[in-house]
């Protein structure tokens, strides 16, 4: 298999790491619920 | 009779666990999704994390992932992943961007749909007009992706357990709707967590089934790198299946992983799940679990179709190759075991009514509430029975059409997703981050991103020879940004309120 042919496979693999580690040290601020 | 259910028992058996489980859990929230609009709408926006990353998962790879998308790498070699890397960038890119604003936009806006947001959001005399354009849309497009997903379905049943056809494509959407209309979005949510666990470890199973077939890693992998399989035009694969562009153009996967992935920043059943997350807590969980659940799962799927060449012969081969989304039951009757056919049936199915569930509730919510309720106002009592009413009628409807579906799996749930693109996301990206953007620049956009896909592909796609592989996606929704951006300036008279604005910003 050449080497553009296996990238999107352990590309995705890469992607999903970095998108963790970004969300891990990133401030989320969900207001609760919803007035009545 | 009896040498049949001998032979499939236990696919049987499990189907019908899983059929009876998931009509268990809607039958379980009936009366919870009963007490008001904002409980079936979006279940209070109190689901947890892990259910909403696992529904997200679930929702957005149906069963065009695991039939349509794999089967159509049996056609166009491993290269098909690139499709998968696109997707999963944008499913990325979606609770990065949309999710939080979105949850607290819809939340402080008391949004129940994406077309009221619309509303709520542009706020003006245009931007009723806005919303009911937005749930026509919605109407439109998910007509395509409910036969798509159907189709699928009723295929897999037909190879594995010899079901006819009409009788697969009935079961999967009748079953699927029995339990949307009993528990509204809660059922929807919590069936779609449970078929999310199945689908990741049946993508997992799957993938090895060839591998296991033929015998090992690398007698696999050099029996599809010397194969004397031929192309859909008839010359010889060679090694193309393992080496990149040799059957299939960039621009061809551009497109098509465009149109598939850009759904997940735009089309309601995926936003809808930002609207039910209960606190922040659940937000960073999603955030980081959903990517990981769709991008394992693509690692798996995308490249089958590939794979199972290793376990076709010339004559199989020739026939699948112009039946792609019959690759995956191909490889289920090779494998002729109960127990694996049974497991991958169920999760097939699972695919497919994940999807199916999360459309059925939209298309319902949209033409009630975004339509109906729109133009003639109407009791919050009669809204949720008359929703329920409007998802059944809509599927008998898509039954019918399933008899007689116009194209590929692949190609139907394509065309929906570039129509969601290019209508919706400016609009969406719009609203949330763009406080000079206008209800005109969003009505604008919309009108030119539908045009320009229909035009597109039906004026210039489908006739001309050289621009076949440019799909749609990428005129119309690059066109449509442009248009929400030069309209939204040349109209900054219609621009919403400070009070509004600062409300909205905030959240």
């Amino acid at each position: 298999m050449d080497f553009l042919t296996s990238l999107p496979y352990w590309g995705i693999l890469v992607l999903v790491f970095i998108n963790a580690l970004l969300v891990m040290r990133m401030n989320v601020e969900i207001e609760e619920g919803e007035d009545e | 009779m009896t040498d049949y259910l001998a032979q499939n028992w236990f696919v049987i058996l499990l189907t019908v666990v899983y059929i009876l489980f998931c009509l268990g859990i809607g039958w379980h929230f009936k009366k919870k999704a009963a007490s008001g609009v904002r409980e079936y709408y979006i279940a209070k926006r109190e689901v947890p994390g892990w259910v909403i990353s696992l529904a997200f998962f679930s929702t957005s790879a149906s069963t065009n992932t695991y039939i349509g998308q794999a089967g159509k790498a049996f056609q166009y070699g491993l290269s098909w992943a690139w499709v998968g890397l696109i997707w999963a960038f944008f499913c990325v890119i979606a609770w990065l961007v949309l999710g939080p604003r979105m949850r607290n936009q819809s939340a402080a806006l008391k949004s129940f749909t994406v077309p009221d947001y619309f509303q709520l959001r542009y706020k003006s005399n245009l931007s009723k007009s806005i919303r009911i354009l937005s749930a026509i849309a919605i109407l439109f497009a998910t007509m395509f992706y409910m036969v798509g997903i159907a189709k699928g379905c009723a295929h897999v049943l037909e190879s594995v357990l010899q079901v006819p056809y009409a009788w697969g494509a009935f079961m999967i959407i009748f079953i699927t709707c029995a339990y949307t209309i009993w528990g509204g979005m809660y059922s929807v949510l919590w069936t779609d967590a449970v078929q999310g666990i199945i689908m990741f470890g049946v993508a997992i199973l799957m993938v090895s089934l060839p591998f296991i077939y033929v015998g090992g890693v690398d007698e696999l992998m050099t029996k599809i790198a010397t194969t004397d399989h031929i192309t859909k035009t008839g010359q010889p694969i060679g090694n193309g299946l393992v080496s990149f562009g040799m059957l299939v153009s960039f621009m061809y996967i551009l497109g098509i992983g465009l149109s598939i992935g850009m759904k997940q920043i735009s089309d309601p059943k995926s936003l809808i799940r930002f609207y039910s997350i209960d606190n922040a807590k659940s937000m960073k969980f999603a955030m980081i679990w959903t990517p990981i659940f769709l991008g394992v799962s693509l690692v798996c799927v995308m490249g089958l179709g590939a794979l199972v060449h290793g376990m076709a012969t010339a004559e199989e081969a020739a026939y699948l190759i112009d039946h792609t989304d019959e690759v995956v039951g191909f490889m289920l009757q090779k494998m002729d075991n109960q127990v694996i056919s049974g497991i991958c049936v169920a999760g097939l199915f699972a695919a497919g009514m994940s999807s199916l569930a999360s459309v059925i509730l939209i298309v319902g919510t949209a033409f009630v509430k975004d339509i109906w309720d729109t133009w003639k106002p109407m009791p919050e009592d009669q809204i949720i029975s008359k929703t329920k009413w409007a998802m059944f009628a809509y599927c008998v409807l898509v039954f019918v059409i399933s008899l007689y579906p116009p194209a590929g799996i692949v190609e139907l749930t394509a065309f929906a997703g570039a129509v969601f693109a290019a209508s919706f996301f400016p609009a969406i990206f719009g609203g949330l981050y763009l406080k000079w953007g206008t209800d005109l620049g969003a009505l604008s956009s919309m009108v030119v991103g539908m045009v320009c896909t229909v035009v597109w592909r039906f004026g210039f796609r489908l006739r001309v020879e050289s621009l076949k592989d440019l799909h749609e996606i990428i005129p119309a929704f690059l066109i449509s940004c442009v248009v929400y951006v030069v309209v939204s300036l040349m109209s900054q008279d219609r621009v919403p309120d400070e009070e509004h604005l600062g409300r909205l910003f905030k959240a």
